[in-house]
């Protein structure tokens, strides 16, 4: 029974208390107001397809791959997208290590549900031969630090991840036009993917008795909170996807109220989002440049 | 595809604002504290409870409150294709996790600490709507086993198809790759507990399309409370007052 | 690099940086005298290594100890922390300290305790507590009493917020003279402030937005040298009447 203490979070009744009372005049114990995000940081790696997100303490690493492989039987032309979660203990004491828990499969799955049934990554692009080969493309995101609210920054991580994204271009040859070619990246430019619209993710956590609501919950505020739910929108003005799982029941009114909140965080969060994929593709352009003109490099490092 | 003709007639022959025909049963698992199977149209979904008793895990147990578990499950006979893994997939353990969630929020968990509550769902047919059809089994068999609640929490989905709202979608409907928005109320107190929504709406008419399903989850109340109610007569009747 | 003191001068590493497996003193050159160790020195047959990184320091006549900040804290005896309540048993409480191990607080330690007003403390309760005893391999033994016996300040913390930090800084905090930050947010706020030397330290004030600025202040000075910390609290305060 020790371990199992050992690895929760020992909160105390002063600051379950505390957190309640300080919302009564719209305070957070780190200083935001009820509806402040955390700072966002978002950075590219070296490589195309990974990005590495910190939200306040949280931390979160996105990975994206490719692989040609068969398409589902009943859908012959589309590429297909999958979301795995890495929740190991190095983030939390609480995460177990092997077989996902309960909040690793919903987190998937939120992610999941607002990438794929909204529609955001043209999967028919994806397929090279119909009904033999698509490219199946599959989001990997590691929890590297949990302070709270992972579901906005795994979705950032995973967008962000599949905006710098590139697969290597295939052309058709052969007889009968069965045969692919792949070509490596140095011969051909290898394609981003192409996403009709970015779904962000925002989390609103509901807190006492009242239910205040707050936007982008710490840990702290978690162990507090009575329910949370998250609202995945665009910036078209589109729900693409809402979870309120369960815990405290809340008006209608404050459902749309918050819907109406997020879509405005959402469109600050995804214009973050494209000037960060954009200064990466300038900086990459830049790079191959560097490559191919030796003579530039001692002019730039001047 | 159409899925509403232009007479205003769904598929099965349904007006887009019309439930399917609700039937409930309570008591259908003898060997557990409460049980019920509930269904909606073809969807049918039985529920067991288990509970409060002594929590099996000692390492696991709430010093302030019930645990509460649950497990939902799907039959492999319970759709077309025979299924070969009916639980602990990823989005059977999914809404394992929102049923207990729904039905923690009116469960009195602090009279009844150091105890444990078992929920097991099992779909013995899927026709769309299997969330809800679980929910509302779930919320009789509490009932059944006499679990002290809060407020009952029931749920029902709506959709929106060929530029209309549609109450209860089946399956057919549900898979046609539009919006699908899942709600469960707490009815007396009015307040939502329960809201998944997948695939794009504009937020207005996403609002319109909420409103339908409370009102649908309001018509299923009313008819749990007229189930129950039947039944406490039933008891009563049965012990001679 | 390898020490070679005279045999009566001081290590001349003292008052810099060490890391583990630095050779501090030798002690073949060093015949009838006593040092004494204290924490992050271990002794190697003839020589004085360290084991915890950090500043080396030296008292007259012959102490010799490493000063270093951690999060965790390693329980000595005299020490004053501040726990939290985690379980009760017949005998004890059991209190979270931020050690290796969880330390157990009898039921009677508290001034004119006896068997029949035993305090009821829920888990979550957060006290501030003197460490009695705190051998290697034991679980620390903790009293709300001081030496005499009275209760002293010893006891449940109520309200206000408990913020983590680190040993280094709560050491800083109780050090005299007085820290700059607190004597500076002390002259315009009005706050109490109990420091465990676990890595804890607790705040209350009239006011949420006085114990939010107080501890968030502590927290971020703790990365700031002594200019920085002036220009950083002058700004803060200025927006304070």
């Amino acid at each position: 029974m020790e371990q199992r203490l050992a690895n929760t979070l020992n909160m105390t009744v002063n600051e379950k208390k505390f957190i309640e009372s300080a919302l009564l005049s719209d305070l957070r114990v780190d200083g935001r107001r009820p509806f402040d995000y955390r700072k966002l940081s978002i950075i590219f790696v070296r490589e195309d397809g990974s990005s590495e997100i910190q939200l306040g303490q949280t931390r979160v690493m996105g990975f994206v791959t490719g692989q040609l492989v068969q398409p589902y039987r009943d859908r012959p032309n589309e590429g297909t997208l999958a979301i795995y979660t890495e929740f190991s203990p190095m983030a939390d004491p609480s995460f177990e290590s092997g077989r996902p828990g309960e909040s690793a499969i919903e987190l998937g799955r939120i992610v999941d549900r607002g990438l794929r049934e909204s529609r955001a990554v043209d999967t028919e692009s994806l397929c090279v031969i119909s009904g033999k080969l698509v490219w199946s493309i599959r989001i990997d995101l590691h929890i590297i630090d949990n302070g709270g609210n992972l579901v906005d920054a795994s979705n950032i991580a995973a967008l962000a991840a599949l905006s710098t994204f590139r697969r290597p271009e295939c052309t058709i040859g052969g007889e009968d036009d069965q045969e692919v070619i792949v070509h490596p990246p140095e011969v051909r430019e290898p394609l981003p993917l192409i996403i009709h619209h970015l779904p962000v993710a925002v989390t609103f956590g509901f807190i006492g008795k009242e239910n205040i609501v707050v936007i982008d919950p710490t840990h702290h505020e978690e162990g507090v909170m009575g329910g949370s739910m998250t609202a995945t929108l665009n910036t078209n003005g589109e729900v693409c996807a809402i979870q309120k799982a369960g815990g405290e029941g809340v008006l209608q009114s404050v459902i749309m109220q918050c819907l109406r909140i997020a879509s405005v965080k959402a469109a600050d969060i995804t214009s973050k989002i494209k000037n960060a994929v954009e200064s990466y593709n300038t900086e990459r352009s830049l790079r191959k440049i560097k490559r191919h003109n030796p003579s530039l490099t001692a002019v730039k490092n001047k | 595809m159409e899925y509403v003709s232009p007479e205003g007639l769904r598929l099965d022959g349904r007006r887009p604002l019309e439930m399917r025909q609700l039937r409930a049963e309570l008591g259908a698992v003898s060997r557990a504290d409460g049980s019920a199977v509930f269904e909606m149209g073809n969807t049918k979904v039985i529920a067991a409870v288990y509970g409060p008793r002594e929590v099996q895990q000692r390492s696991q147990h709430l010093n302030d409150k019930a645990l509460i578990r649950c497990e939902y499950t799907m039959a492999n006979f319970s759709t077309g294709d025979r299924m070969r893994k009916p639980k602990g997939d990823r989005r059977s353990t999914e809404i394992s996790l929102v049923i207990r969630q729904t039905m923690e929020a009116c469960i009195l968990t602090h009279l009844m600490p150091r105890s444990q509550i078992d929920i097991f769902v099992q779909v013995l047919q899927a026709d769309g709507g299997t969330r809800s059809a679980c929910i509302n089994a779930a919320t009789l068999a509490l009932a059944d086993a006499g679990i002290p609640m809060r407020d009952l929490v029931t749920s029902c989905s709506a959709g929106y198809l060929n530029s209309t709202a549609l109450l209860d979608l089946n399956y057919v409907e549900d898979s046609a790759g539009g919006p699908d928005v899942t709600v469960g109320i707490l009815p007396k107190l009015d307040k939502v507990t329960l809201l998944q929504m997948d695939a794009k709406l504009p937020m207005d008419i996403f609002e319109n399309v909420m409103q339908l399903a409370t009102e649908g989850c309001k018509a299923v109340a009313n008819y749990i409370r007229e189930v129950l109610i039947e039944n406490t007569k039933q008891l009563e009747n049965r012990r001679g007052v | 690099m390898e020490a070679k003191p005279s045999s009566t001068s001081p290590s001349t590493f003292v008052d810099q940086l060490v890391v583990p497996g630095d050779v501090i003193l030798d002690l073949s050159s060093m015949a009838n005298q006593t040092i004494k160790l204290g924490g992050g020195l271990r002794q190697d047959g003839d020589s004085i290594s360290v084991m915890k990184a950090g500043n080396l320091r030296f008292t007259k006549p012959n102490k010799y100890w490493v000063e270093s900040s951690h999060k965790r804290y390693v329980p000595n005896a005299g020490d004053n922390v501040l726990g939290v309540v985690v379980d009760t048993k017949p005998e004890n409480f059991l209190v979270d300290i931020k050690g290796p191990a969880l330390a157990f607080l009898p039921v009677l330690a508290f001034e004119g305790g006896t068997r029949r007003n035993i305090p009821k403390f829920e888990v979550g309760t957060l006290l501030y507590v003197r460490v009695v005893n705190a051998n290697t391999g034991m679980n620390p033994e903790l009293s709300c009493m001081d030496a005499n016996g009275k209760a002293a300040e010893y006891g449940v913390l109520k309200e206000g917020y408990m913020f983590e930090s680190s040993t280094g800084l709560s050491r800083t905090l109780l050090s005299s003279p007085p820290y700059p930050v607190l004597e500076a947010l002390g002259k315009k706020l009005s706050f109490e402030i109990a420091v465990g030397i676990n890595g804890r330290f607790w705040v209350n004030a009239s006011q949420s937005s006085t114990v939010i600025l107080v501890g968030n202040a502590i927290q971020k000075s703790e990365s700031l040298s002594l200019v920085q910390q002036k220009i950083y609290l002058e700004k803060l305060l200025k927006n304070i009447q």
